[in-house]
């Protein structure tokens, strides 16, 4: 079980976590979202001893971050955001040697990396330098899960890689957790926030809110209109005209519309008329994970 | 140990499997000591001699023509006396001196044994011993020449006396320079750069969070590089015994223990620049600027330390190379023991003591 308390920290002028509390069950996926910049990377590297906080206390299984950071160092397993094996050795050698590293071989936890090392096994003499971004991300997963872990700390783990293997990956999560293996993964994609058990949602180094995916979305406040826009800019901005507790954004094809009050609903409809819409193309949606963040983001 | 184990064993297999690697620890320091052993000496061609001919005999100037009909050499000023000798080479004007004794014709054939004398600035050595050898191999020529009329003739007796510079000191200076280049090129610059690779590329992060201790992840790391520079160093007091015929008159074991100790100076030199550089870049010019360049250019190694300015002088007092060049030269040559390189072993000790010290405290830092 992870309890992070009130932690801060700031480098230089810029505030990366601020007064972030949270706690993580243990054999729960917790997805931690943001866009770029949010404190995400901080955060992971604070949970897993690389950098201490300004403020506030973390635990890991009963460990403190900062005191026993060393019996941390033995139950969790961390795969950063940037591809961090050695490119000149082979895929077999750098497991073998992260293996090694916790003093461990590779035939010990092997029921737990087969799945997934089973893909890799064909290239197992390449050397990881010359693998698919996909293939290198596996790669490293196995190397994180080598000595089996009790904590699993993804960072960004699916970030440049490819739709296919994206949704691979995040059935390889799934397997994990059914060992039993707790599993923080950072992602700046709203839609894997959904394959998340619960998650915090994360901007300026603040957590705007934390809970599962559903109770995220039951939470929207007001309702939420989709308009089928054929162009977006001048569809933007005649919506400039717009009064009332209304809010708008384009989503894909779409302009979301946020109505915060149902009093205002009619006002919309109106407006929609006006500006030679057919009542059709205005439909009211329920609010997805993203329309969630932009409203905890925005107002 | 299993996991420092895996760490060296890691090592290695970076170092094999880069041939930039490779090259950097095998190859520079070969061709290194040929380079400065054979090929840093010029061409020869119309140097400006002087010749002093106390004989004026006719076997004298049979000699002098053909010393002067070569390409090799052109004599600008027939000399009166020994003391106009050290005059023309205060001038600059010539290298070297060829001196023909009195009576040279007489003793050439009743006595049988004559003897040249050549007087040599030996202040720019390398070129010098290159003129010398010209000299003795026409005069051996010379003396092959009138053999042919008159068998049985001694071998010629050429005297050949160094001036400004009597022990010959650069010749055996580049040995010891060579050995501590060596150990600054495949210990502290291999290691700044390795280590800071780690650091560069994430992997340094990966390696924190395991439950290897940091140090044990800086010595695994640096320790096939001590490895190999001590092999280097080896090979290189090889060549200089057996190429070059550099005597080593005092106890090997010494030697190698001077050698270690500069080696870990250079190691924890190298740790110590990557703690602070952000890229392989940066800890590879920072690892030049601070020790390659000294040691090269300040250490006495290329330019005698008596003829710098003070300030460099008081700067070359704390360069290790320095002091490490000095012991290895007494011990090489003047054949010291381990009083007679105490100095210098003890100042090696303090800088290595002064360098680790930081290190560890820059390391410790989480």
């Amino acid at each position: 079980m992870l309890k992070i308390a009130r932690i801060s920290k700031s480098f230089k002028k810029v505030e990366a976590l601020k007064d972030v509390t949270f706690e993580v069950e243990n054999g729960e996926i917790f997805g931690v979202v943001g866009p770029d910049g949010a404190g995400k990377t901080t955060l992971f590297n604070i949970l897993v001893t690389l950098i201490n906080p300004d403020k506030g206390s973390a635990s890991i299984n009963g460990f403190n971050i900062d005191k026993d950071y060393k019996k941390i160092r033995e139950v969790i397993g961390y795969l950063p955001g940037q591809f961090s094996l050695y490119p000149d050795l082979s895929c077999y050698e750098n497991l073998d040697f992260f293996a090694t590293l916790y003093g461990n071989s590779i035939e010990e936890n092997y029921e737990l990396i087969q799945p997934i090392w089973s893909q890799l096994e064909p290239f197992k003499d390449r050397r990881a330098g010359r693998l698919s971004g996909g293939m290198k991300q596996k790669l490293a997963l196995c190397c994180a899960l080598v000595h089996r872990p009790q904590v699993l700390f993804l960072d960004e783990p699916t970030t440049g890689v490819d739709p296919v293997s994206r949704r691979e990956f995040w059935s390889i999560l799934k397997e994990i957790k059914k060992e039993g293996i707790t599993v923080l993964v950072s992602t700046p994609y709203m839609d894997e926030a959904t394959l998340c058990d619960r998650v915090g949602l994360m901007q300026n180094g603040e957590l705007l809110k934390i809970g599962s995916p559903e109770n995220i979305v039951a939470e929207f406040s007001g309702l939420l209109f989709a308009l089928r826009a054929s162009e977006m800019y001048p569809l933007l901005e005649k919506f400039k005209n717009l009064s009332g507790n209304i809010h708008y954004y384009p989503f894909g094809q779409q302009l979301h519309i946020a109505v915060s009050h149902e009093a205002d609903v009619g006002l919309l409809y109106d407006f929609v008329k006006e500006i030679g819409y057919g009542l059709l193309d205005l439909q009211q949606i329920t609010p997805s994970i993203e329309d969630c963040f932009i409203q905890l983001m925005a107002y | 140990m299993k996991g420092f184990r895996a760490i060296l064993i890691k090592e290695f297999q970076h170092i094999f499997r880069d041939r930039k690697t490779l090259a950097m620890v095998f190859v520079i320091p070969v061709v290194m000591i040929i380079l400065f052993g054979y090929a840093i000496s010029n061409e020869i061609k119309n140097t400006k001699i002087a010749i002093l001919n106390h004989a004026h005999d006719p076997l004298s100037y049979t000699l002098i023509e053909k010393v002067t009909s070569t390409n090799y050499f052109q004599n600008i000023k027939f000399l009166h006396g020994n003391h106009e000798i050290e005059e023309i080479f205060r001038e600059g004007k010539v290298r070297l001196v060829l001196v023909i004794p009195d009576r040279f014709e007489q003793s050439f054939y009743k006595e049988k044994n004559a003897t040249v004398q050549l007087v040599a600035d030996a202040s720019d050595l390398n070129n010098t011993v290159t003129l010398v050898n010209y000299m003795q191999t026409i005069v051996s020529d010379f003396q092959a020449e009138q053999n042919v009329l008159l068998p049985n003739m001694q071998p010629f007796q050429i005297n050949v006396k160094m001036e400004y510079n009597p022990e010959m000191k650069s010749v055996y200076m580049f040995v010891p320079g060579n050995i501590a280049m060596v150990m600054v090129i495949v210990t502290a610059l291999m290691a700044s750069i390795t280590l800071s690779r780690e650091k560069e590329s994430g992997s340094m992060r990966m390696l924190t969070i395991t439950p290897i201790r940091p140090i044990f992840v800086i010595l695994g790391k640096i320790l096939p590089y001590m490895i190999i520079s001590f092999f280097s160093a080896i090979v290189i007091l090889l060549m200089a015994v057996f190429i070059f015929q550099m005597p080593i008159n005092g106890g090997i074991a010494l030697l190698l223990l001077i050698c270690l100790i500069f080696m870990l100076t250079a190691a924890s030199f190298g740790i110590l620049v990557s703690t602070f550089a952000p890229s392989q870049q940066v800890a590879m010019i920072a690892t030049m600027m601070g020790l390659f360049m000294p040691t090269m250019l300040l250490s006495g190694f290329i330019f005698p330390i008596e003829n710098m300015p003070w300030i460099l002088r008081v700067f070359s007092n704390i360069v290790p190379s320095t002091w490490f060049i000095i012991a290895i030269k007494d011990v090489m040559i003047k054949g010291a023991g381990f009083v007679g390189i105490l100095k210098p072993f003890l100042i090696l000790i303090l800088l290595n003591i002064v360098l680790i010290t930081i290190t560890l405290q820059r390391i410790s830092k989480k």
